[in-house]
Order: structure tokens, then C-alpha cells, then sequence
């Protein structure tokens, strides 16, 4: 890929966001997840990358404690947000949802109009007195996603209508849309052609001004192009983490210069 | 040869067919399978459907012909009468028929004897043989001869043709099978032949069943005005003639009792559906959902039964009575109350299976925007499962509205028009039984009177299904 260019990374903010330490994830008895220690940095885009089942999506899950909602499930460690331990029982996890947005693999827009589905966080946190601040939010979020021009509109349509792409970009409105601090995505291009993939790529690096990014993807170009930092988990360990053009062009450790050759994975 | 023998006789043809054909298939590719168009199964399959699917059809065939065919030329034999003498006489005529038969086995009697016998004492015999005969003339005698005849002719006959139809399949196929004869393509095409008359079936049942109440409805306003039985807001059947027939006092309590069974179910019963899919543990569903669906496997005379002896008389003491409104434990509140309940596993097990149906992904999204449980159920599954539940509910509508027994022991039998709950009311589907009970010809229109209601129920719970088939088509666009 010729557009890869890392030397020009520049990671400005320094301050750590998410901090993660000697985190362990159960399910039932299976080890899914073995003492992973991870900083976050903000307004950065942090890839993870790995084989399938190597617990990245996992991982992602246990940010903003998605892995509640799995029967069976059990989480040792300690990951910080701000400082705060998201495990701390004091913390309410659909708070903590709420600044830790989330995007899926699959686009799920709800079965509601565009409008109502960007404007569905910021009613149900209360985050706008008035219709029009509501309307402010939406069109916010949807210009944000790059998606106002196209629908703008057929806000009333159907958002299970729109396109692949279209629909994807509706679910990050949607998540932009409760300002979250940080922004969590999983396997975001994976069910989306190439043209949405780039539509998306674009956005994620400009969403970086905004928030502190997390994707997980199977696509190591992808990781290259978008993100400032990248992850390699192999076997439900981190194996490396570092600058991209770091762990691109010089890893250091085997395993993860074999999976970026194409050795293993 | 009796008929199960020679449906047994038909089997083992096509088993040995199936047999033959793939023998020869093999055989005639010079015993190398791979240079067959098809498995050597489907040339076996083949000759098996085309030895057994025409002569069994055959049978059928026969089976529904030959009865008219015999009364036809039996009826010739009969002196003429009108219409419902003329169908007694046959009927003893079958009779004395079959008794004759009997008496020929049990007696061991050749042709001749049966030829010889007199219509004195023959009774007495035939009694014997457990046929009782109210009066046998000699025409009687001579005609249940010419029908034990013809039954044994016509036996004969059928016998013949349908095995003679069998072995020609077979020849037939096996004529066919060369290696590259295409079996398997004809046996799929068979085989698609065989599910659509499967399919014919229920259609034409349902055809069947509108034309009969439609025929029978045109009997009904021929001789009452059909302006009246739309109209008129009174019911009172006389037998004696002179009758009111309207239809309203009786579409009122459907509706009215129907309306308080669903106002019961449906909260109950989606409720309950939310908590099973949504909240309750692995453990707690595996009891509570059977325990529900106990409640479906109640026949609705013990749902009735429980109407009439603890609903009914707790509801007239405890707020009929008190509040002035009535005296009466039989009562509209009564029977929609525990039709109620007969409904509320009825849509919370269709709504459970409908939630479930909602993608886990849809859940994930609400989840990680920070919603909350009820939220993601009220704002997010309950609008993406809508169009199922609806369409549960409006099947639950069907149910109410053509359930009898309930409102038979419940709701009583007085056809009224009245907006208090805690009268006795009555049903469509009640009084449709009432007056087809006793011994009457469906010739007035006191009787015929049933057709109509039940065409009208027909037509009610058509438009239902119609609207709830909408509902679901016009919001799945939407949603999917």
C-alpha cells in the first residue's frame, strides 16, 4: 500500500485515557484473556490486531463492560478510565456506556426512523432540554459521521433502509451522538465494501480530534492507514504494543513480525 | 380381496419395483454405476412411484365412484318416491345389503341359495347377524340383491384394474430405464406433484367449507330476509315459526366478551413474554415456560367448568351484588375474565418466540449507547417485534371469537344487548350449537339460521387474519 505513510504520525496528546492492568477474562472456565496491560492514550487511534479468537474483541468488550450482559463471564484486574476503576462497584455500567461508546461489527441501526436513531442516546441520558437541541445533536452527529448530506432529507425514513455504509455511519452518529469520551470499534468495516471502508477510514481519522478511538480489525493495511498506535494480541495475550510505524516496520517481537509477514495468524 | 390386502398387494409391487429398477439400471450400464445419468436409487425410486402413485390414485378414485354408481342403478329398481322416503328405503336397502353378505359367509350359502331366498322370515335371519331391518317389501329384497351384486362385480373389477394398473407402471418404467434416462430429475418433478396435491388438500377443504355455508346461508335468506337478520336488534327463535333472527344481540357478547378476554391476555400475556425472554435466567425459564404452557393444554370445558363454579358466583358476591349491578353469576365479565386467561399462554408463548427472534445485535447497540434494560425493551425490541405481536394478538382474537364452551358455562345463553359487564350474554358460536341441537331437518330457518352465523363468524375472523397479515407485511418492510 502506498498510502501507508507512519513516519508522519505525530501522536500529540500524551495524557492516558483507559489504563489497563494484569486483566484476565473467564468464560466459564475458559481462559479468554490473560494479564493484559494496556494505556490508552486520548484523542489517538489505537488498533488492536490479532488471529481470530485471540481475545481483541474480547478486550474491547471489558472497556466499557459489554461483557456484563454475557451469562458466565468473569473479569479479574484493573482498568482505569480517568483514573477511575470501571469495575469499581460503585460505578453504574450504563453511565459508564454512555462515555464509552461503542460500534459493532455488524451496522444494527434500530428499527426507527435516522432521526431516531441518532437522537435515541441523547433522549435517553436527558442530554437535550428542547426538540431543537435535539435537532441540534442529530444534525451534529450525522455532518460528524459524514452523513448529513445524504439523508438529510429523509430523516423520517426508516434507518434499516439505507446502505451498508450508510447504515454503519448512522450507527457512529448514533454513537457520537451521547458525546462519548471514548469510542470503541468493533470490526467496523468488516461487513462494508471498499468504497464504505474508505468513507469510514476517513472518518475515524477525523473523529481523533474529538475522541480516543479503540478499533479492532482483522485488516492489518486498516490498522496501518487509521491508527497511531496498534495492539497484537495472539493466544489471549498482548504480545506487542507500540507506535504503528514502530510495530509495522521494526516489531520486536517475533511472533508479531511472523503475523505481519503472514506467517501465522 | 379385501381393501387392505390390495393396498399391501400394491405396496410390495412398488417394492419390488424399486428393486427391479435399480437392477436394471445397473445392468443396463453394463453393471458400472458411474456411467448412469442418475443414483441407481432414484431409477428404483422411479419405477416404485410409477407402480404404486396411479393405481393407488386409481383406488381412491374408485373407492368415491362406486357408491353412486351402485344407488344409481339400485334406484332404478325402487319405485319411485319423494326425496326423503326414497333415501330411508335405500338405506335399507344397503342394509339388508350387507346383511346378506353376512349371511352368506356365516351360513355358508352359494349364489343360488342367496338368489332363492324369500322375504318371509328372512328378518329374524338377518337379525341373527346383528342387521336389524324395519320393513322389507319384495322390491326391497330384489334390490339389495342387485346391490350385493354389483358391490361384488364392482369389488371384483377394482381389484382387477388397480393391480393391472400397478403392473403396468412397473412394465412401463422398467421400459423406460436406460442410462440415460434422467430419473432423477422426473422423480424430483413426482415428487413435487405429490406435495402440491398434499397442499390441495387443506385448499380445497377450505373451499369446500365456504361452499357448504354459503349454500346452505342462500337457503336461510330465501326464506328470511336477509335485511332482517343484519338489522333487526332481536333474537328470540321460535320453533312454532314467526321467529326474530337478529344477529346483532349475539355479534354484541362476541365482541364484548372477546374485547374483555383480550384486555386481560394481552397485558398479562406480553408481560410475561418480556420477562421470559428478556429477564429470566436459564433456570427460571425452564420452569415457567412449561408451567405456562400447561395452561394451553387445558380443554376449554375445564376452563368452563372453572367459569361456572368459582369465577362466576365469586365475581356476582364480591362485585355484581355489592355494586347493584346484577344478580346473575353467569355473566359477560365471567366468561371474558377466564377466556382471558385461556388466552395469556396462547400470546406469550407466540411473543416469547418473537422477542428471541429480535437480533442479540439490536440489544448490543442499546446496550452500548447506556441504555437500560426497560429501555432497550420498550424503545428497542417491543417496536422491532411489533408486527409479530400484533399478528399473536389478532390470532388470539380468532381464538376468542370462535371459543364456545367457555361462554356456554360462563356467559350463559340469553341473547342481549346490554352494556353491563355483569349480565348474561351470549355468543355467535353458542347459539349456533343451540340451534342445531335436537332433532330438526335443516329446512327452516330456525336452523338454517346457523349457516348464516357461522358464515358471518367466518367472514369476521377472515378479516382479522387479513388485517393481521397487513399489519406484519406493511412493518416488516420497514424493519427488514
Amino acid at each position: 500500500m502506498d498510502d501507508i505513510r507512519y513516519a508522519e504520525r505525530v501522536v500529540s496528546a500524551a495524557e492516558v485515557k483507559i489504563a489497563a492492568s494484569r486483566v484476565q477474562v473467564f468464560y466459564g472456565l475458559n481462559h479468554a484473556l490473560k494479564d493484559v496491560d494496556v494505556e490508552i492514550l486520548g484523542k489517538t487511534v489505537t488498533a488492536f490486531i490479532g488471529p481470530s479468537g485471540c481475545g481483541k474483541s474480547t478486550f474491547l468488550r471489558c472497556l466499557n463492560r459489554m461483557n456484563d450482559t454475557i451469562p458466565g463471564c468473569r473479569i479479574e484486574g484493573r482498568i482505569t478510565l480517568d483514573g477511575h476503576d470501571i469495575y469499581d462497584p460503585r460505578v453504574d455500567p450504563v453511565q459508564l456506556r454512555a462515555k464509552v461508546g461503542m460500534v459493532f461489527q455488524k451496522p444494527n441501526p434500530f428499527p426507527k426512523s435516522i432521526y431516531d436513531n441518532v437522537a435515541y442516546g441523547p433522549r435517553i441520558h436527558g442530554l437535550a432540554r428542547s426538540k431543537a437541541e435535539i435537532d441540534e445533536i442529530v444534525e451534529t452527529a450525522l455532518r460528524r459521521a459524514a452523513l448529513w448530506e445524504e439523508v438529510k432529507d429523509r430523516l423520517a425514513a426508516p434507518g434499516t433502509g439505507l446502505s451498508g455504509g450508510q447504515q454503519q455511519r448512522l450507527c457512529i452518529a448514533r454513537a457520537i451522538a451521547t458525546s462519548p469520551e471514548v469510542l470503541l470499534m468493533d470490526e467496523p468495516c468488516s461487513a462494508l465494501d471498499p468504497i464504505a471502508t474508505a468513507q469510514i477510514e476517513e472518518l475515524i481519522d477525523e473523529l481523533r480530534t474529538q475522541f480516543s478511538v479503540v478499533i479492532v480489525t482483522h485488516s492489518m493495511q486498516q490498522a496501518a492507514r487509521v491508527s497511531q498506535r496498534t495492539a497484537f494480541f495472539h493466544l489471549g495475550r498482548l504480545v506487542e504494543y507500540g507506535e504503528t510505524g514502530q510495530i509495522f516496520t521494526n516489531p520486536h517481537d517475533p511472533r508479531t513480525e511472523s503475523y505481519i509477514s503472514g506467517r501465522i495468524g | 380381496m379385501s381393501l387392505g390386502i390390495l393396498v399391501l398387494a400394491v405396496l410390495i409391487l412398488a417394492a419390488a419395483g424399486f428393486l427391479a429398477g435399480r437392477r436394471r439400471a445397473i445392468s443396463s450400464a453394463g453393471g458400472d454405476p458411474r456411467r448412469l445419468h442418475s443414483l441407481p436409487g432414484h431409477y428404483g425410486q422411479f419405477a416404485a412411484l410409477l407402480t404404486a402413485v396411479p393405481a393407488l390414485a386409481l383406488l381412491a378414485v374408485w373407492l368415491m365412484a362406486q357408491p353412486m354408481v351402485i344407488e344409481q342403478r339400485v334406484a332404478s329398481l325402487l319405485p319411485a318416491g319423494d326425496a326423503s322416503t326414497s333415501s330411508l328405503v335405500m338405506a335399507d336397502v344397503r342394509r339388508i345389503s350387507t346383511g346378506l353378505q353376512r349371511l352368506a359367509v356365516t351360513d355358508g350359502l352359494s349364489p343360488r341359495d342367496v338368489a332363492g331366498l324369500s322375504p318371509e322370515g328372512l328378518a329374524p335371519r338377518l337379525r341373527a347377524v346383528g342387521v336389524a331391518v324395519t320393513s322389507m317389501g319384495p322390491e326391497t329384497l330384489a334390490a339389495a340383491r342387485a346391490h350385493r351384486d354389483l358391490q361384488d362385480r364392482l369389488g371384483f373389477w377394482m381389484v382387477v384394474s388397480v393391480l393391472a394398473t400397478s403392473a403396468a407402471g412397473l412394465g412401463l418404467a422398467l421400459a423406460r430405464i436406460r442410462p440415460d434416462f434422467r430419473a432423477r430429475n422426473t422423480t424430483e418433478r413426482f415428487v413435487m406433484v405429490i406435495l402440491i396435491a398434499a397442499s390441495l388438500v387443506a385448499v380445497a377443504t377450505t373451499v369446500g367449507i365456504v361452499m357448504s355455508l354459503l349454500f346452505e346461508t342462500m337457503n336461510f335468506f330465501r326464506l328470511y330476509p336477509a335485511q332482517d337478520f343484519f338489522l333487526s336488534l332481536t333474537w328470540n327463535p321460535q320453533f312454532r315459526g314467526g321467529s326474530d333472527l337478529g344477529i346483532w344481540p349475539l355479534l354484541w357478547g362476541t365482541m364484548y366478551i372477546s374485547f374483555i378476554a383480550l384486555l386481560v391476555a394481552v397485558p398479562i400475556g406480553l408481560l410475561t413474554a418480556i420477562y421470559l425472554a428478556e429477564y429470566a435466567g436459564a433456570r427460571a425459564r425452564s420452569w415457567a415456560k412449561p408451567a405456562i404452557e400447561i395452561l394451553a393444554g387445558i380443554p376449554t370445558i375445564v376452563y368452563g367448568l372453572f367459569a361456572l363454579v368459582t369465577v362466576g358466583p365469586a365475581l356476582r358476591d364480591w362485585f355484581a351484588q355489592p355494586l347493584g349491578l346484577g344478580a346473575s353469576s353467569s355473566s359477560v365479565m365471567t366468561a371474558g375474565l377466564v377466556m382471558g386467561i385461556m388466552l395469556i399462554p396462547f400470546i406469550s408463548s407466540l411473543s416469547d418466540d418473537i422477542i428471541n427472534a429480535v437480533p442479540q445485535s439490536l440489544r448490543d447497540g442499546s446496550y452500548g449507547l447506556g441504555a437500560t434494560h426497560s429501555e432497550t425493551v420498550k424503545q428497542v425490541i417491543l417496536p422491532a417485534a411489533l408486527p409479530g405481536i400484533v399478528g399473536a394478538i389478532l390470532l388470539g382474537a380468532s381464538r376468542a371469537i370462535g371459543e364456545t364452551m367457555i361462554v356456554v358455562l360462563g356467559a350463559g345463553a340469553a341473547a342481549k344487548l346490554s352494556l353491563n359487564p355483569f349480565e348474561a350474554m351470549t355468543t355467535v358460536t353458542v347459539k349456533i350449537v343451540s340451534q342445531l341441537t335436537g332433532d330438526t331437518e335443516f329446512a327452516s330457518p330456525e336452523t338454517l339460521v346457523a349457516f348464516a352465523l357461522g358464515l358471518t363468524l367466518f367472514a369476521i375472523t377472515l378479516v382479522l387474519n387479513v388485517i393481521a397479515l397487513f399489519i406484519v407485511r406493511k412493518y416488516r418492510e420497514q424493519y427488514e
